[in-house]
């Protein structure tokens, strides 16, 4: 069994959408995928919209929230579009052209433990899909769509209900080289790749059936490709942090199949001036300071971080121990998301998400 | 004193003649044994029905179906989306028809992303599964039907579409825990695909949310569904296809019960005579001051022994006899109803519980009758007399007799109760007990001109029949309960199989027919084909069939909409009509003809407007007429086919009904319209009368268990005759002495008592006839009309009854030989000094 | 004549009991004697003997010069049912037949029409003094009218032996003494050997001569 993460996982249930062993002919099958390429230059609002050529896309918030008790909580919902591998000519319309799954987790302390939920379900009769204009996605009754100055989102499930409107506060942060984010060494695993961080927060929430107002601070990520993750990456580190002084960080790391040693990393730091700062491999390093192991799964995950990224040193604590996000009810994988506080020399600089994945056992594709 | 008298009454002559009770004991064993198994059997098949069901619909709280025929998928977002529900799973589901094979396996698709909310086992247990959620080439088998399709992994089942192969892969085995039925599973976009079947689902499963009451729900929703789609619970669609089957396992039921009676009948009967021989003990044990109760008591708790042991030794096999024909028969008992079931016997503590209990309290019944007439007797006169004494005593059972037979009479005239002939059947009972209890009545009536002077050994004989009314009466009605029973089967099943007969003939007018599959909804004929059919030489004219099915009451079986090409004939001369037909006016609606099942279950009659949703759109006919159908239980209605194509623009075929030119053999007509079709068509062409042979081979099939039964119970009631003659042939050993002493042979008392086996035997069958055509006559117009909503005519089997009769006859006549035949061995010479 | 000559019968068993040693009779017709003895000295078995119900271990029984110890069942039984009427202590009338068809019953076995038998049985009847109850079944009548039906029925084929076992062991005096006389009487009226088996001396007093079985022997008293 493997327990990729939900990125890795996303990638993982492509495959095996796509690659099914009856339609080897690939002339029999639709067109074949976009590829990211490093010249292409975004454009918006477009580039906010559904990207169905490629094979995988996603719209990713993270954030930070806190009720009217001043209580902290993390939260994450996650928008994904899938374009499996078809047969052409099927004239069915529950033909699965384009699959849409969606994630929604919240990160309560006082739970002690992640509250999540998801859906999955293939864009026909409307009643799934995602605007190839501008960013809406909706699943049954759950949604994301940007609005005028910000995004708005409502996922309504028996274990947790968010309704949030996120103001956009900042510029579009383009990662890697105007949005071309490269993934390896090699130039065959990339993505189209944007953050919109310090979103400003304001809604309501429940959980455990009690409504809260919350407001805080979050971060987008939009991206989308046909191919993620290299050959050899086991699974991979991230982090974006929104920093208190209005500064904004995104580092990740591809860590090599069985030795988990470095195979590729990147980061960018866009300073509160607006002056960005990018990182390359060598100059990025990430050192687990404490582990904890899962007494579900028996996974030990590094929930406290070092990571070195030039002259900068940032430390990483866990908002709670157990954000283990255990999907195997419906896609098979377990991995570790989480709302994190990130130090400096002591001091709390900034909040964001961790993403741990591949620390299962080894990943297969 | 309690063990003294137990061992005075019940356990010392136990000891001394353990043959008579052990006859008692085997014949409640068997009672018990068949009554268990078809029970078993019966409860397993509903059971696992309805959890076949249940794990179909999952946690659904609501299901929306049509017809098989499915309908509009636009239905599909509409429903979604409204406001309470919370999930709703789009199903397409077929009897899909496999190449090659004669078989079909139910394939249902679903759309995995969304069944996964409503049926968590449907989402696929493995990565392999997974990978081909979507693969429009992959099917996942139920483990039940891999085994039947002897598929595994990776190997390939091919179906049939219209006229082409349709290879599948298989990618997984779901594993038995989810679903015992043989189904298949696919992808529903790769199923409208690969099936030809885009556009249409044919079920919805809905979950609503917490707080909304389904029944609310459904009415409103109910109101906005197009004709012929219904919105039903769970519950209601597993009754639905619980309920054809129901009056078929209550036959089987009644049929198990009957063994039982019968082996109360053998307890009585054993009892009645046993008591005899015991009067003087329990005269004397009277004499010594045991109360009439403590008699009684004893003699009852000895039934009750009899009982338990007979139900322990009846659980033990009935069981056995549940495992061997589930394997032999399917756990429908070779009736076709549950085809795709897989089940497991299921026992429950409290049904054996209940079983024994049945053969204890049976075997109290049939011990307490002479007990009382035991106790009841006065010890002084019976310790000087002897068995003989109430010989002549004429039993006045005759006004109660007459009234039980009038009642039950009475009864088969109510209708049935909740759908089920349980008025019908308690009519048989009364007619039976209403026989027992005339019995002695007749049997002299019967006996007395009967002289037979020349020979003395029968003369003999008869006048010991004559003489002793009571102990003739209770073989007689022993023979009577299980022979009428047999001839009532015997009648109905042969009229049963003669109607068939000459429906079959009537049905299949054609010399051939071609069918695109055996069976199976997948395989058409599409309109090209039907051209080259028609235009194949040597076909002189073709008729080409539609079926269809249709939905119209939500808690009732789809009724079959069979669209016929009725090319200007006069349809009342093609179809075995029961009524006159209806004269259609100009401008009436178009003919509807509906068959007798059709028109028991909607309650329509000839002349009548009804509508009907075809192709989704509510159409209204007149029922031109009412034919006799015993091919489809659930109904069936026959419309134009030009009117059906013009309504639904479905040009396909399923079958045709092709008649040659008289140049032309069949053999060459059916191997030009194999080569008119494409090569690996692999259509059926069959002849009328193969049609007709393989009809009736099922028809056989299906009552080969009754037979079973039947011989159950007449073995049982020769037992009974046995018990009866053994005791006699105790009792008459002084007899048998006097008679050697007076110089009749070995030979000649062998002769007399086959003489009185002979006469018994024929006295209880002929009234058993009497009997049992009146019951034959309830079976055919009660019971099976009330049941499964089918006439037939009434047709006597004098030949089969006589050699049932001659057969019953010599059967008893040995019996008693056999019964008397240990007796005579010992030395009846000194049984006539014997002190007694 | 009956000759019985050098009759032994010993029973089989783990101790081999002898019942009969040596028995010697000779019987004309005409004869009517009596045999008396104790209860299990041997009576029982001496007259199945005679009758052919049981055969001895030696010696031989004679009825009128033919020899019975030789034949098969079938032809001792078809010699029995012609030659030789039994009257029991328990009179064994069946109970299913009338008086008359009782008495006419070994008439019947042996071929004689319906309608001769029936007639011959009721002369016997009527000998008997039973015209009266010819239709009634044997379950309505009194020891002594039974008894003199069974010996209408013993007599009624005109047999060459009778032979009666405690024939009044059932019977109070007075219906004793008419049953005896009867028998005398029918036995002498008809010329047949009559042999009475009994232990009561008053009805031994009725015979001709008086025979004592006595440990297996048979003795003139």
């Amino acid at each position: 069994m493997h327990r990729p993460s939900r990125r890795r996982l996303l990638l993982a249930v492509m495959a095996a959408y796509c690659s099914s062993g009856g339609l080897a002919s690939a002339n029999a099958t639709q067109n074949r995928s976009a590829k990211a390429e490093p010249g292409h230059l975004l454009h918006f609002p477009r580039d906010h919209g559904s990207h169905p050529a490629f094979r995988i896309e996603w719209w990713y918030i993270t954030g930070w929230l806190q009720d009217q008790d001043a209580r902290e909580l993390g939260f994450q919902i996650t928008f994904f579009r899938a374009r499996p591998q078809l047969p052409a000519g099927n004239p069915s319309a529950f033909n699965p052209e384009q699959i849409i799954i969606a994630h929604a987790a919240i990160a309560d302390p006082a739970q002690s433990r992640l509250i999540h939920s998801q859906k999955a379900a293939r864009a026909v009769f409307g009643l799934a899909g995602a605007s190839e204009n501008d960013t809406k996605v909706w699943l049954d009754n759950w949604q994301l769509n940007r609005r005028g100055s910000g995004y708005e989102s409502r996922i309504e499930t028996p274990e947790l209900a968010l309704n949030l409107q996120m103001n956009t506060t900042q510029p579009l942060l383009l990662q890697g080289a105007n949005g071309y984010s490269r993934k390896g060494p090699g130039a065959d695993a990339a993505s189209h790749y944007y953050s919109v961080p310090h979103l400003q927060v304001s809604g309501a929430l429940r959980t455990s059936g009690v409504f809260r107002e919350v407001s805080g601070k979050a971060w987008l990520d939009h991206e989308w490709s046909s191919a993620y993750l290299p050959e050899t990456a086991a699974g991979w580190d991230w982090i974006g942090i929104n920093l208190d002084d209005g500064g904004a960080l995104m580092v990740f790391q591809m860590r090599q199949v069985n030795t988990q040693q470095p195979l590729w990393a990147a980061a960018k730091l866009r300073e509160a001036s607006g002056n960005i700062r990018v990182y390359t491999a060598d100059a990025i390093r990430f050192t687990a300071l404490r582990l904890w192991q899962s007494p579900r799964t028996g996974t030990r995950y590094p929930v406290a971080f070092r990571v070195n990224i030039g002259s900068l040193e940032i430390e990483l604590q866990a908002l709670m121990d157990d954000q283990e996000n255990d999907t195997r009810q419906t896609t098979g994988a377990v991995y570790w998301e989480g709302a994190v506080r990130a130090f400096s020399k002591g001091k709390r600089i900034g909040s964001g998400y961790l993403e741990l994945t591949g620390y299962g056992r080894p990943l297969e594709l | 004193m309690n063990a003294a008298v137990w061992h005075a009454l019940v356990s010392g002559p136990l000891r001394a003649a353990p043959g008579r009770s052990l006859l008692a004991v085997v014949a409640i064993a068997i009672g018990v044994a068949l009554g268990l198994a078809v029970h078993l059997i019966n409860a397993s098949a509903a059971g696992e029905f309805g959890r076949a069901a249940r794990q179909l619909a999952g946690e659904a709280d609501l299901v929306v179906q049509g017809g098989r025929t499915g309908f509009d998928e636009q239905l599909y977002p509409t429903i979604a989306k409204m406001a309470g529900v919370v999930a709703a799973s789009p199903v397409l589901e077929m009897e899909a028809a496999l190449h090659g094979r004669r078989d079909t396996l139910k394939i249902i698709g679903i759309d995995a992303l969304r069944a996964y909310a409503l049926q968590p086992q449907l989402a696929g247990a493995d990565n392999g599964a997974r990978n081909a959620l979507f693969d429009t080439d992959a099917i996942r088998l139920s483990t039940s039907a891999a085994r039947a399709l002897d598929a595994a992994v990776g190997s390939t089942v091919t179906f049939k579409v219209g006229m082409k192969p349709l290879p599948l892969r298989v990618v997984e085995i779901i594993p038995d825990a989810s679903y015992r039925q043989h189904l298949g599973l696919m992808d529903i976009a790769g199923m409208q695909w690969r099936f030809e079947r885009t556009g249409l689902i044919s079920r919805i499963d809905l979950r609503l949310a917490s707080g909304i009451d389904a029944e609310t729900f459904r009415r409103q929703l109910q109101t906005q569904l197009p004709p012929g789609v219904h919105a039903v619970t769970p519950q209601t669609d597993s009754e639905r296809g619980l309920a054809i089957t129901r009056a078929y396992r209550l036959n089987l039921d009644m049929l198990a019960l009957i063994a039982l009676f019968t082996g109360t009948f053998m307890v009585f009967s054993s009892q009645v005579l046993a008591l005899l021989r015991r009067r003087t003990q329990i005269a004397l044990l009277r004499a010594l001051g045991v109360t009439r109760g403590t008699v009684l008591g004893w003699l009852v708790a000895e039934g009750a022994l009899l009982g338990l042991i007979g139900g322990l030794i009846g659980l033990g096999g009935g069981y056995l006899l549940a495992v061997q024909a589930m394997a032999l028969a399917g756990a429908d008992l070779g009736a076709d109803y549950f085809r795709n079931l897989n089940a497991e016997l299921i026992v429950e503590p409290l049904t054996l519980l209940a079983f024994l209990g049945l053969g204890m309290a049976f075997a109290i019944i049939g011990a307490t009758v002479p007990a009382w007439d035991a106790a009841r007797r006065q010890p002084a006169s019976e310790l000087h007399a002897h068995d003989d004494d109430d010989t002549l005593h004429r039993p006045k059972w005759i006004a109660a007799g007459l009234a039980t037979m009038l009642t039950g009479a009475l009864l088969s005239l109510l209708p049935p109760l909740g759908g089920l002939p349980l008025a019908g059947y308690g009519a048989i009972a009364l007619l039976l007990i209403g026989a027992v209890l005339l019995m002695p009545a007749l049997t002299g009536i019967l006996l007395s001109p009967a002289k037979l002077t020349s020979v003395p050994a029968l003369e003999l004989g008869l006048a010991q029949l004559k003489a002793t009314p009571r102990h003739v009466a209770i073989s007689v009605a022993a023979i009577l309960v299980s022979f009428s029973l047999v001839v009532a089967m015997l009648i109905m099943v042969l009229s049963f199989r003669q109607s068939l007969d000459s429906w079959l003939d009537q049905v299949l007018p054609a010399d051939l027919y071609l069918r695109a599959a055996v069976a199976g909804e997948t395989a058409v004929l599409s309109p090209a084909e039907q051209q080259h059919i028609a235009a194949t030489a040597g076909v002189a004219s073709v008729a080409f069939t539609r079926f269809q099915s249709l939905l119209i009451h939500a808690d009732q079986p789809a009724l079959t909409l069979i669209a016929r090409d009725l090319p200007g004939e006069d349809v009342s001369r093609t179809l075995p009509l029961i009524s006159p037909p209806a004269t259609l006016l100009p401008d009436s609606p178009p003919a509807l003809w509906i068959s007798e099942i059709a028109a028991a279950l909607m309650d329509w009659k000839t002349g009548q407007t009804v509508t009907l949703p075809v192709g989704g759109t509510a159409r209204t006919f007149t029922v031109a007429g009412i034919w006799r159908d015993y091919s489809r239980q659930n109904g069936a209605a026959i419309v134009s086919r030009d009117l059906y194509r013009s309504w639904t623009r479905d040009h396909s075929a399923n079958d045709a009904a092709i008649r040659l030119s008289p140049d032309t053999t069949a053999a060459a007509a059916e191997q030009a319209l194999r080569a008119a079709l494409p090569a690996n068509a692999a259509i059926e062409i069959v002849s009328a009368s193969t049609i007709r042979k393989i009809s009736l081979g099922i028809f056989d099939r299906t009552f080969a268990i009754t037979w079973a039964l039947e011989l159950a119970a007449l073995i049982v009631g020769l037992f009974g005759v046995s018990v009866a003659f053994s005791v006699q042939a105790l009792a008459r050993r002084r007899e048998f002495g006097v008679l050697r002493h007076l110089g009749m042979t070995r030979g000649q008392i062998s002769a007399m008592l086959a003489g009185e086996g002979a006469l018994t035997a024929s006295v209880g069958a002929l009234s058993g006839l009497a009997v049992g055509t009146v019951i034959g006559i309830v079976l055919i117009h009660v019971i099976n009309r009330q049941s499964f909503h089918w006439s037939m005519e009434l047709h006597m089997p004098w030949l089969q009854l006589l050699v049932l009769f001659t057969i019953t006859a010599a059967c008893a006549s040995a019996t008693a030989v056999v019964s008397a035949r240990s007796v005579m061995r010992s030395d009846t010479v000194a049984a006539v000094r014997e002190d007694w | 004549m009956l000759s019985l000559s050098h009759l032994h019968k010993t029973y089989p068993g783990p101790a081999p009991r002898s019942i009969l040693q040596d028995i010697n009779l000779e019987l004309s017709p005409g004869d009517y004697i009596a045999i008396v003895g104790d209860s299990g000295c041997g009576k029982s078995t001496l007259l199945n003997l005679i009758a052919g119900l049981d055969l001895p271990d030696s010696g031989s029984v004679k009825l009128h010069n033919r020899e019975i110890t030789g034949l098969d069942d079938n032809t001792r039984t078809r010699m029995r049912r012609r030659d030789i009427g039994f009257v029991f202590q328990a009179f064994l009338l069946l109970p299913y037949l009338t008086v008359l068809d009782n008495a006419a019953l070994t008439l019947k076995l042996n071929g004689v029409t319906h309608r001769e038998a029936q007639s011959k049985a009721y002369a016997e009847l009527s000998a008997v003094g039973l015209t009266e109850a010819i239709h009634r079944f044997p379950g309505t009548l009194s020891g002594g009218e039974s008894q003199r039906v069974a010996v209408a029925r013993a007599l009624a084929h005109e047999p060459k032996l009778v032979l009666a076992d405690e024939p009044t062991g059932n019977l109070d005096a007075d219906s004793a003494d008419v049953v005896l006389r009867l028998l005398r009487e029918r036995v002498k009226a008809q010329r047949s050997i009559g042999i009475l088996v009994t232990h009561s001396s008053a009805a031994a007093a009725t015979a001709d001569r008086i025979y004592r079985l006595h440990h297996g022997a048979l003795h003139a008293a």
